[in-house]
């Protein structure tokens, strides 16, 4: 396969915040079904699409991230002829105005001017969804377009998509806006911000952005482009979720509770690699009770599990009931304890208070290393 | 090349005849155990752990998924400039022509060019086919402690077993004086865990010796250990207390497994400072679905459970479905039991596929059932 395009995995844009696990890690290093990390799948997508130079984009505690992408060996990318460089960003503060992926781009543009490929995918560490880069980057350059967006149609773009861009199409699938979601109507096209271009317009963009606006996003550039240059929208079918939220996460974990979106989307001939730790199989214990749910391994299950996720490591106690819930690795929920439509995050201890319950749409969160 | 101090070296050569049709296509070491290792995880987890960092893998039958297994040593951690794994065939040489490995001896005397290229004080010696968790570190300061020539890792077994193994006898400080191979009445427990380790240099010069003598069978417990206790060599017994399985037959292969049930199992493979590592593959966490029913199991990633499991280990990518029923048994990696389908006291083969409706193995059987063909359905 011909590599004509290294990758870019660029971070969310700084307006977006996910309620309590983004304090501790940026989006990409949030744990998906217990076991992955959403990085995980736009540097999958592009191992199986044989993009084996990629760049990827830290904007903010980058320790997990860093952590976890490694020498990237476990991404299935030659290690002589690809590899992952993980970029820094070191002049602007997480919430600032400033800290945004043009800038980071910025900083790093002697790095991607040096990159040998003619084309550039760039593609988000927040969402998750499966795509082959080659098919879309051979469609790029079979079209003669100037950039091609990836698109996802939704029906639910009141409740969710809240910080996610749309796009508005015309017959010919040219794009004539990009614009924040403000939740007007149910039926939207979500932009994936997933774009292909040539290296020379991608560096084009990121200079002109500095005359613009100090601001800017990759984005926003595309947006004001489409006046100028030929954009396209390139529609994407299948399993998509965007986590700009906590319900934006919450659902995009439950929905992979439904076996059929489960074995769409994890298939053989596309795998999703993580970082392993070589953890144990699970226990169940008689008197245990589990139903609808993903576990991963290491788990000690003593009690009931019921529609939820249950990440590595996690002991369920003796007479404990976790129902529509994400609990997330090395969590300890003790006897008896009953845990409703909530998101507990890792190496959490739930013992002496018994009931932590949710009765709105929104999970309730428990914040990492809490003793409750 | 900078010197190591221990080498291993690791048996894996053996057949493992009792385990029927789970081994004729592989070797022993490398049949699957425990939801997700193969037995051959266990000694070269124990070797990354106890700090061992060159790893001899000597193999012969059917070594093909086991060679190409082994040499991936970064899977244990095995792969720094100073570290690997390294699958030892037998070789055709300048000297000599082609030869099998006649015995465990002379595995390790057709490898001495390999070990000197390393120029190891000690060398050990392990079976690729042990359950167990031990820290051979701790084993090797006790060898020079004791300023031996060999120790011999032994454990003790109950006084009426005794005669069915290898049995040390030893005296106030754990000096070997005698060993009896299944003794009738045996004088002590102490049962030798194949487990050795050798100060290199009086072991070369005795293997070399070894494959000169015609009479010998070129084992270590037959003939090495013997001419080491009849000569002035000093041999001793190192005793070893925690988890320790050979599984040489299904059944023990099965209890093994079943082991893992307990809550409180001694071979402990959560502890996360002794961890064996093993091919971890990114496949999805066990999915559990709503019409499953679990009571006792010890389950792995990538397992699909629609129907009832109870008292069972099931490994990763089998898929049980719903109103199928999986009772005191063990299924290996992308065992398939179709709707309706009931196993019960059984060890399914891997990639092994129970039909529907159909019925494998008996509650009242004393033998475990290895079902190593599929299994037809019924409608």
């Amino acid at each position: 396969m011909a590599n004509k395009a290294f990758g870019v995995i660029n971070s969310a844009a700084n307006y977006i915040r996910v309620e309590g696990l983004h304090d501790y890690r940026p989006i990409g290093a949030f744990s998906f079904l217990g076991r992955f990390r959403v990085i995980d799948f736009p540097i999958s997508n592009m191992s199986n699409s044989g993009i084996n130079r990629i760049h990827v984009y830290l904007n903010s505690r980058p320790r997990s991230i860093v952590e976890h992408i490694g020498d990237g060996r476990h991404y299935n990318i030659n290690s002589k002829r690809g590899n992952i460089q993980l970029l820094f960003t070191q002049n602007n503060g997480h919430s600032s105005i400033y800290n945004t992926d043009i800038n980071a781009y910025l900083e790093n543009l002697e790095q991607i001017e040096r990159m040998p490929q003619d084309y550039v995918i760039v593609a988000p560490s927040y969402m998750i969804y499966k795509q082959d880069y080659q098919k879309l980057l051979d469609e790029h350059v079979a079209s003669g377009t100037d950039i091609t967006l990836l698109y996802h149609k939704v029906d639910q773009a009141k409740e969710y998509y809240r910080a996610c861009n749309v796009v508005t199409l015309n017959k010919q699938k040219g794009v004539q806006s990009l614009e924040r979601n403000m939740g007007t109507a149910k039926e939207k096209l979500i932009s994936m911000d997933t774009y292909v271009m040539s290296k020379e317009i991608f560096v084009d963009l990121i200079k002109k952005a500095k005359k613009e606006s100090s601001a800017y996003s990759l984005a926003d550039m595309i947006a004001l482009a489409c006046e100028t240059l030929d954009v396209r929208g390139y529609q994407h079918k299948g399993f998509f979720a965007a986590i700009t939220s906590l319900d934006d996460y919450y659902r995009a974990n439950m929905e992979m509770l439904e076996y059929a979106t489960a074995m769409d989307f994890f298939t053989s001939d596309w795998p999703f690699y993580t970082k392993t730790t070589d953890a144990c199989p699970t226990q169940y214990f008689h008197g245990a009770s589990v139903t609808n749910s993903m576990v991963c391994n290491a788990g000690l299950i003593e009690g009931t599990v019921e529609n939820s996720i249950i990440g590595r490591n996690v002991h369920i106690g003796k007479g404990a009931v976790v129902r529509n819930s994400i609990i997330l690795s090395y969590a300890d929920i003790g006897d008896g304890v009953y845990i409703e439509n909530a998101v507990v995050d890792k190496w959490v201890e739930v013992k002496k208070i018994k009931k932590i319950v949710s009765e709105s749409v929104t999970p309730t969160y428990v914040k990492r290393n809490d003793k409750l | 090349m900078a010197q190591t101090s221990m080498l291993a070296m690791i048996l894996a050569g053996g057949r493992g005849s009792r385990l029927h049709e789970l081994t004729k296509k592989v070797a022993k070491p490398a049949v699957a155990y425990g939801g997700k290792y193969r037995i051959i995880d266990f000694p070269l987890s124990n070797c990354a752990n106890s700090g061992i960092d060159i790893v001899g893998v000597l193999t012969q039958y059917e070594s093909v998924l086991l060679n190409s297994y082994v040499a991936a040593g970064g899977r244990w951690g095995l792969d720094t400039k100073d570290s690997g794994v390294f699958v030892l065939t037998p070789r055709e040489k300048a000297d000599c022509g082609l030869d099998v490995y006649r015995g465990t001896a002379d595995a390790i005397s057709q490898n001495i060019d390999f070990i000197d290229a390393y120029d190891p004080e000690y060398i050990l010696v392990l079976s690729g086919d042990h359950i167990y968790k031990m820290n051979y570190d701790k084993m090797l300061s006790f060898h020079k402690e004791m300023g031996a020539d060999a120790t011999i890792a032994v454990r003790g077994v109950p006084m009426k077993e005794a005669s069915r193994f290898g049995i040390m006898n030893t005296d106030d400080n754990r000096r070997i004086i005698e060993f009896e191979e299944k003794p009738e009445k045996p004088k002590s427990n102490l049962a030798s865990m194949g487990i050795y380790i050798f100060t290199w240099k009086t072991m070369r010069k005795l293997l070399i010796e070894d494959m000169k003598n015609p009479d010998s069978s070129h084992d270590f417990g037959k003939d090495i250990i013997p001419v080491m206790l009849n000569g002035d060599k000093k041999l001793y017994a190192y005793e070893f207390s925690g988890y320790w399985k050979d599984v040489g037959t299904i059944d023990s292969l099965w209890e093994a497994n079943m082991d893992l049930l307990d809550s409180d199992n001694e071979l402990n493979l959560d502890d996360t400072s002794w961890k064996i590592y093993t091919e971890d593959t990114g496949i999805i966490p066990q999915y559990i679905a709503s019409s499953a029913k679990i009571d006792g199991a010890y389950i792995n990633q990538g397992a699909h459970i629609g129907g009832e499991v109870s008292r069972s280990v099931i490994f990763s990518n089998v898929k049980i479905a719903p109103g199928a029923k999986v009772i005191d048994s063990v299924l290996m990696p992308g065992a398939i039991v179709e709707e309706g389908a009931t196993v019960t006291r059984a060890l399914v083969a891997e990639n092994i596929r129970i039909g529907k409706n159909a019925k494998v193995g008996n509650k009242k059987s004393e033998e475990i059932l290895l079902v190593a063909k599929n299994v037809k359905g019924e409608d």
